[in-house]
């Protein structure tokens, strides 16, 4: 570890804890909410917390120091001194962060500081959709939720439905808690960020609970199909440091790199060969490649795949299976020899982009790796982070939201996160109560009755067990500045709620959350000292590698739109960076953020290919309306160099009708004209399920901003 | 300062890590759109090829701190020159706003101040109280983190010692995930940016102009 780094958490002291193994270099212990005269000007804190910008739950460290704020008390302006938070940087000490974070994460800042979040309990006062609202107290909101979410209990409790973050952890164990205590149903996520193929994946294959890990650093060729891990997938950060250490971490050794993909990802441009796979042909690419590995006789573990699986391999053809993937033969022989010869091969496979056969996909890169007897060992495939607590199901939340009453949201936008076809706005105007927690007004807020905003992540206590880390990990983050505004920690406004109506119910804290897996030498002092409790990664587990279980025998089709003359592109939303499902777009940072793409900033273009382009008249900035058989929607264009002839993606972010000053009426959500089409195993959306037309609009180009024109040389020069 | 392009992914971690540390202006799509927003470090992008056989490679810009700097000579108030580290430093009250530099920089590294930047209630509380925020009619550019450089020499200094090698981390560097960026004394032939610079992968942006300029950028392998 670094000097620095050390320093900084020796000097972090957490909230309340007085720990005698955390000492600052004043001397200076930090109580729980930290007072206004103990700032101390230009000297600064750090302390440990989580990052909940997305559910791979990175350990941050939080640099505090004095800042002054204008408050407003009986008609009288006054400036405030209160504790402040500076910056987020990673947690040295955290295996997933190790000391790193995404530009998301260090974001998170500004939706602390956002000047468009909710600053009290709020009640609707205009009709449902028009963000209309009006102040009120904790007490009658409290009362007038209870009461009504009394009278649904005792009527029908299955009516009852929680949206929530696709995350596991003490937040996620209270809710569970009280929605067991009200007889209601288990939460579920219309999160478009929940892995849901994945983790279905994975535990049909091995039997393994969460998302593999896949150990990149020590892996010496590596073939990624269909998963951005350098993006917008699991867990960005702990990838890209793996893939650091893969390509320059070891002395004469350069890992090598072939990513397979129908777009060209961040991922794919970091690769030292992109193969350029046609939307959903996935499963056939994988296939081919097994079956070329067993034809080579460079399967090193055969008897692993059971039997049913292995006869569908050796049964297909190659040379079918590389048309429809749309890649020569003579180049997938020469990367299976490579991959079957290579000292420490792996496959890295994932559905960034779910169509309804990526379970196969994912499940046929599982075969693959057993074949390449990788699993459990170093530079393979590793056991994941088991979750602790059950994670919120995704299941096919349109329909769930139609058979229910009584809506309660927690960070989750059914409106923006579902296909307008779906039908969600249409269903939020009907249902009996909604209740929000969301700190934002959002595009599914704005229909709540109820707003009881919860604290910033930054303002609460929470134990987050990581979507992917080496060994078992949960991270810890206890609140050390006072809340900004009149809000609640979501387990408090619950556990009023619970008591109101007559239930008991304690909430889950981090340290009871903790406290039963801790080791006997460790003690929860230390835990919230660092920030959380990680354990050594399990030993390999050699030879004994978990079973192999048969996924699907046939490969499911996948869903497009019947008239393919009519509309003959395949389109493909995916989940960038920074935006990630679209919860991104209202922070200024992540707006301006240059897309690593198209240049673009403060509008997401929609990516076309170089020759579909010319024929349709279309250049880069011009505006285009997108048909799907459902709905369409207007966006500029980016002519993408690396864009696959017929393939039509667009990052998710834009179009929110409600979501702050930063992100409202800004662009088009490309989730919107969706077909409704699930991913049949988990009842994910299958984002790549749909095909459009494409059509240049008579219309000035305006409104489309690069920060670095494509070439630079022909770009205003030195125009700064 | 040494960047590894064989790691760097892209990721732009380092754009965000910088806005964070140095208080940069927010920009709106209206200012943004007449070249106003502010980036200190950027992510550019090159196309090499055509499909299906195109590369896609990224590449972090920053100030490159030059020896020979083509900003320096034309500034008439020296309000940008080099300190006795080889920094190539701004300083912002001596600024008149003429722009000769940002015209003359060839890695358009610069950045004007047309307006005193805005920042709705509360997001000021997350300045940095150790950077300055600019004003109307100021340039800016990156500093390599100087309160960083400084912090760190003055914590060495009170405690009796040399600054260690790789203790003194710009923003950018500190957060890169893929850690493709290394700072260091370039100065001291041993340490780890040292190296890396004397490696036969090592390329300098534009080298022919003759700026001798401090970022080394290591190359991507095939």
């Amino acid at each position: 570890m670094e000097r620095r780094s050390f320093f900084k958490i020796l000097s972090s002291v957490s909230a309340g804890v007085a720990a005698s193994s955390c000492s600052n270099k004043t001397d200076t212990l930090i109580p729980l909410l930290v007072s206004n005269t103990e700032i101390v000007p230009g000297e600064e804190q750090w302390h440990p917390s989580v990052c909940s910008e997305c559910s791979a739950g990175c350990g941050v460290i939080v640099r505090v120091m004095e800042g002054e704020r204008t408050v407003e008390r009986q008609g009288h302006k006054f400036r405030e001194r209160i504790a402040a938070i500076k910056k987020i940087e990673g947690n040295p000490l955290d295996p997933v962060s190790g000391g790193r974070l995404c530009a998301r994460g260090q974001s998170a800042v500004q939706s602390l500081y956002h000047p468009d979040r909710v600053t009290a309990p709020m009640r609707r006062k205009g009709t449902r959709g028009t963000a209309e609202f009006v102040p009120v107290s904790w007490d009658e909101a409290i009362d007038a939720v209870s009461r009504s979410l009394n009278i649904q209990q005792s009527a029908d409790p299955g009516k009852i439905l929680f949206l929530t973050r696709p995350e596991s952890g003490s937040r996620s164990a209270t809710i569970q808690n009280f929605l067991s205590a009200l007889n209601a149903p288990p939460p579920l996520t219309c999160s478009l960020a929940s892995f849901a193929v994945e983790r279905k994946a994975s535990e049909v294959v091995f039997g393994w609970r969460g998302v593999p890990v896949y150990n990149l650093a020590r892996a010496r060729y590596v073939l990624g199909v269909g998963a951005d891990f350098l993006g917008g997938w699991v867990s960005p950060v702990y990838y890209a440091r793996q893939f650091g250490e893969f390509r320059r971490g070891r002395p004469g050794v350069r890992g090598r790199f072939i990513q397979a993909e129908s777009r060209m990802s961040l991922t794919a441009a970091s690769a030292d060969e992109w193969l350029p796979l046609l939307p959903g042909s996935e499963p056939e690419f994988l296939t081919a490649v097994t079956r070329l590995l067993l034809d080579a006789r460079l399967a090193r573990d055969p008897e692993q795949l059971p039997p049913a699986v292995l006869n569908s391999i050796k049964s297909a053809d190659v040379a079918s299976l590389a048309r429809i993937c749309g890649l020569n033969v003579n180049r997938l022989e020469r990367i299976t020899r490579d991959l079957g010869e290579s000292d420490a091969p792996l496959v890295i496979s994932g559905a960034s982009s779910p169509n309804t056969n990526s379970l196969h996909a994912v499940a046929a890169a599982h075969y693959l790796n057993a074949l390449l007897g990788n699993i459990g060992r170093p530079g393979g495939i590793l056991a994941p982070n088991q979750d602790l607590s059950p994670l919120p199901l995704v299941g096919s939340v349109s329909e769930k939201l139609k058979a229910s009453n009584f809506l309660l949201l927690d960070y989750q936008n059914p409106v923006y996160s579902l296909p307008a076809a779906a039908g969600a706005r249409e269903t939020l105007s009907q249902l009996e109560m909604i209740v929000s927690f969301s700190p934002f007004i959002d595009d599914s807020s704005a229909y709540a009755d109820w707003i009881l905003p919860d604290h910033h992540a930054l303002e609460t206590a929470q134990a987050v067990v990581p979507a992917v880390a080496p060994g078992s990990a949960i991270t810890v983050g206890l609140p050390f500045i006072r809340p900004l505004y009149d809000t609640r920690a979501l387990d408090q406004t619950l556990v009023a709620i619970a008591h109101k109506m007559g239930k008991s119910l304690e909430p889950v804290t981090p340290e009871r959350y903790v406290k039963s897996l801790l080791p006997p030498d460790q003690t929860w002092d230390q835990v919230a000292c660092r920030g959380g409790l990680w354990q050594e990664a399990p030993k390999p587990v050699g030879n004994e590698v978990p079973r192999v279980a048969e996924a699907q025998a046939a490969h499911s089709e996948i869903a497009v739109s019947p008239d393919l003359a009519r509309f003959p592109f395949y389109f493909q939303p995916y989940l960038s960076l920074q935006f990630h499902d679209g919860s991104g777009a209202n922070l200024p940072w992540m707006q301006e953020l240059p897309d690593p793409v198209s240049s673009a900033m403060w509008n997401i273009p929609v990516e076309i290919d170089p020759q579909s382009a010319a024929r349709l008249d279309i250049r880069t900035g011009d505006w285009v309306r997108v048909q799907s058989p459902y709905s369409s929607f207007e966006a500029p264009a980016y002519v993408y160099p690396a864009a696959i002839p017929g393939v039509v993606s667009m990052a998710i972010g834009d179009g929110h009708q409600h979501y702050g000053r930063y992100a409202s009426g800004r662009g088009a959500n490309p989730i919107e004209i969706l077909a409704p089409v699930l991913e049949p195993s988990t009842g994910t959306l299958a984002l790549g399920g749909t095909r459009v037309q494409i059509a240049r609009l008579d219309r000035a180009p305006a409104g489309f901003v690069q920060f670095s024109p494509r070439d630079r040389e022909q770009g205003p020069w030195g125009y700064r | 300062m040494a960047i590894d392009l064989d790691r760097c992914t892209g990721c732009q971690a380092c754009v965000a890590a910088c806005h964070a540390e140095n208080n940069l202006p927010l920009s709106d799509p209206e200012s943004a759109a007449k070249g106003r927003a502010f980036h200190w470090i950027r992510v550019d992008r090159y196309y090499e090829g055509e499909f299906p056989s195109i590369r896609v490679k990224h590449m972090p810009v920053l100030c490159q701190q030059c020896d020979e700097a083509p900003c320096e000579p034309v500034c008439p108030v020296y309000a940008t020159y080099r300190n006795d580290e080889g920094l190539n430093v701004q300083v912002y009250n001596r600024c008149v706003g003429t722009r000769y530099c940002a015209n003359n920089c060839p890695y358009s590294v610069r950045f004007f101040n047309w307006f005193d930047p805005v920042w709705p209630e509360p997001l000021p509380l997350q300045h940095n109280p150790d950077v300055s925020i600019r004003m109307t009619g100021v340039m800016e550019k990156c500093t390599f983190c100087i309160q960083r450089i400084q912090r760190a020499e003055r914590d060495a200094a009170s405690e009796h010692r040399q600054v260690a090698d790789g203790e003194i981390q710009p923003a950018c560097v500190q957060s890169c995930p893929a850690e493709a960026m290394t700072f260091g004394d370039l100065n001291d032939p041993e340490s780890k940016v040292s190296r890396l610079a004397a490696s036969g992968r090592a390329t300098r942006l534009l080298e022919e102009l003759g700026t001798k300029s401090k970022v080394f950028y290591l190359e991507r392998s095939e």
